[in-house]
């Protein structure tokens, strides 16, 4: 389990987000951001609450 | 090999309970790590190092327990580099070459110049001094790492294999949590409310960071979800083993989270250097929500746990320069430590969820499951060490508490260690921090994510919520 040193892997990364294709949001990503977002925000509220109504 | 002799995440683990059990010996009357150097404040460097049992060990001179502290870690840490399969002639020579600057580093920022708070001056007899505290000698390694990653790369390169800084946060934060857990019986209901609190850390991250990051990436800059996930952990969660264990999840190829751990690591430093100045500027008068500022915007345990550090030691100077007050050292550092622990306890099971819908709803592999197992391989090991220290320190304290004379004296011993696992762990920061890659051809528009989102919101939203959920929570008063 040697350490490679040497490899820099910044090389050929301009090409590669420059080959990187478009691709749209798919649904299930979007509903991943907004149900994350918002379970986020209504967790944050209750934790909130009880930690200055209990602590 | 077994998993726990292989990585640096269970060495962690091993070496930090080594110290903290010999630190134990005091309970029982055998005094097995007062030998270890404790750095103080000075003016006359003859006075500068003692051991840190000097009535127990009367015959060692501060400069003897210095060589006997890096003798013992060099043994200690050479068994585990050779059991892990790492060059164990190199990693003894990059060790030494590492242990010395950065103990060099460590002395001349406890220089009374530069290290004593105005009410100290008048007892070195100064009329002046910066007032950063013995911690601006983190600050100087980080920097003199900086220099040598930088400007002398080949030296840098030889330095690699000692220069750990993963395996000595993780070392440092185990044994913290002997520390912090004697110090938090002092205070078991406030100790209570950070760790109720700390929850809020896990929500953050995961749920708003994360969303917000991937969407920012994936709608205003175009990159491909392959890179946005990886993108966004980095950023949100844990820096470089939450790219690292997203990019495995969604099976990104392995230089989508080379890079992003190289990014996480650069910009660590430009907030390592940064924002524990602002909090001693602008909030000194709500240290709690300093230190959580510090957990939830600093990425990398190393540069977060480090920053939460400095941090504590800047703005309980300011807070007695400013208002006179001399607040209790612990709960801050207890604070930045509880909440980028619940944020990294996490990674697996985000990790876990991330493959359950690439696989499920995204790349739809037919036939290919995900094991629930993995959870249990990304879990942060490490962790476990800090909660057993923790937990266990804090409990013996409780039950017992005739026995907390002799567990501040062996959590002094132990402190002393972690000190110096701190500015180990400094140095090796700023010699992987190659501030070269940000030049390179291609990473501009990474980096403009990065900074679009950390300094666009991260920070703002991280210093939002420690202020709702730490405010007017403040660290018990010196003999208040």
């Amino acid at each position: 389990m040697r350490q490679d040193l040497g490899r820099d892997p910044t090389a050929g990364l301009s090409e590669e987000l420059g080959r990187m294709a478009q691709e749209p949001l798919l649904p299930i990503e979007k509903q991943l951001i907004v149900g994350s977002l918002l379970l986020g925000a209504v967790l944050l509220a209750i934790l909130l609450w009880a930690s200055y109504t209990f602590f | 090999m077994r998993d726990w002799l292989k990585t640096e995440d269970w060495w962690a683990v091993w070496v930090g309970l080594i110290v903290v059990i010999l630190s134990l010996g005091v309970l029982v009357g055998f005094d097995l790590l007062g030998w270890g150097a404790v750095t103080s404040e000075w003016l006359d460097l003859g006075k500068a190092l003692k051991p840190s049992s000097p009535e127990n060990y009367r015959l060692l001179s501060g400069w003897a327990s210095l060589a006997s502290t890096y003798l013992f870690l060099l043994i200690l840490l050479s068994i585990g580099a050779s059991v892990m399969g790492l060059w164990a002639g190199r990693f003894a020579l990059g060790f030494t070459v590492v242990f010395w600057i950065s103990y060099l580093c460590l002395l001349i920022g406890h220089n009374a110049y530069i290290a004593a708070t105005p009410n100290r001056r008048e007892q070195f007899g100064i009329s002046w001094s910066v007032g950063l505290t013995g911690e601006a000698g983190f600050v100087l390694a980080l920097l003199v790492g900086l220099v040598v990653g930088n400007l002398l790369p080949q030296l840098a390169g030889q330095l690699q294999e000692g220069a750990r800084s993963e395996w000595f946060i993780k070392t440092a934060i185990v044994i913290y949590g002997a520390t912090l857990g004697v110090k938090a019986a002092d205070t078991p209901a406030l100790t209570q409310a950070i760790l109720f609190r700390g929850f809020a850390a896990i929500v953050e991250a995961y749920l708003i960071y994360w969303a917000l990051v991937y969407f920012v990436a994936r709608r205003y800059f175009g990159f491909s979800r392959e890179w946005a996930a990886p993108l966004a952990s980095g950023i949100s969660i844990c820096g470089v083993s939450a790219a690292i264990a997203t990019g495995a999840a969604i099976r990104a190829r392995p230089v989508v989270p080379v890079m992003v751990s190289s990014l996480v690591v650069i910009f660590a430093v430009i907030e390592l250097l940064l924002l524990p100045f602002v909090a001693q500027l602008f909030l000194y008068l709500e240290p709690l929500v300093a230190a959580a500022w510090m957990g939830l915007a600093v990425k990398t345990d190393g540069a977060a746990f480090a920053s939460g550090a400095i941090t504590e030691a800047l703005v309980l100077a300011r807070a007695q320069q400013e208002q006179g007050i001399e607040y209790l050292t612990g709960p801050m550092a207890l604070t930045t430590t509880t909440v980028k622990l619940f944020i990294d306890i996490f990674i697996g099971v985000w990790a876990f969820l991330l493959a359950l819908i690439w696989v499920y709803r995204i790349d739809r592999r037919p036939g290919e499951r995900v094991q629930a197992v993995a959870m249990w391989h990304r879990f942060p090991k490490f962790v476990l060490g800090y909660a057993l220290t923790f937990t266990g320190l804090f409990s013996l304290a409780l039950l017992l508490p005739s026995l907390l004379p002799a567990l501040k004296l062996g959590r002094e011993q132990a402190d002393t260690f972690r000190t110096l696992f701190f500015a180990m762990t400094f140095f090796a920061i700023g010699l992987a921090a190659n501030f070269r890659r940000l030049w390179a051809e291609g990473i501009g528009r990474l980096a403009l994510v990065y900074v679009v989102c950390l300094f666009g919101f991260i920070i703002w939203i991280g210093l939002a919520i420690s202020w709702l959920f730490f405010h007017g929570v403040r660290p018990p008063i010196v003999g208040g």
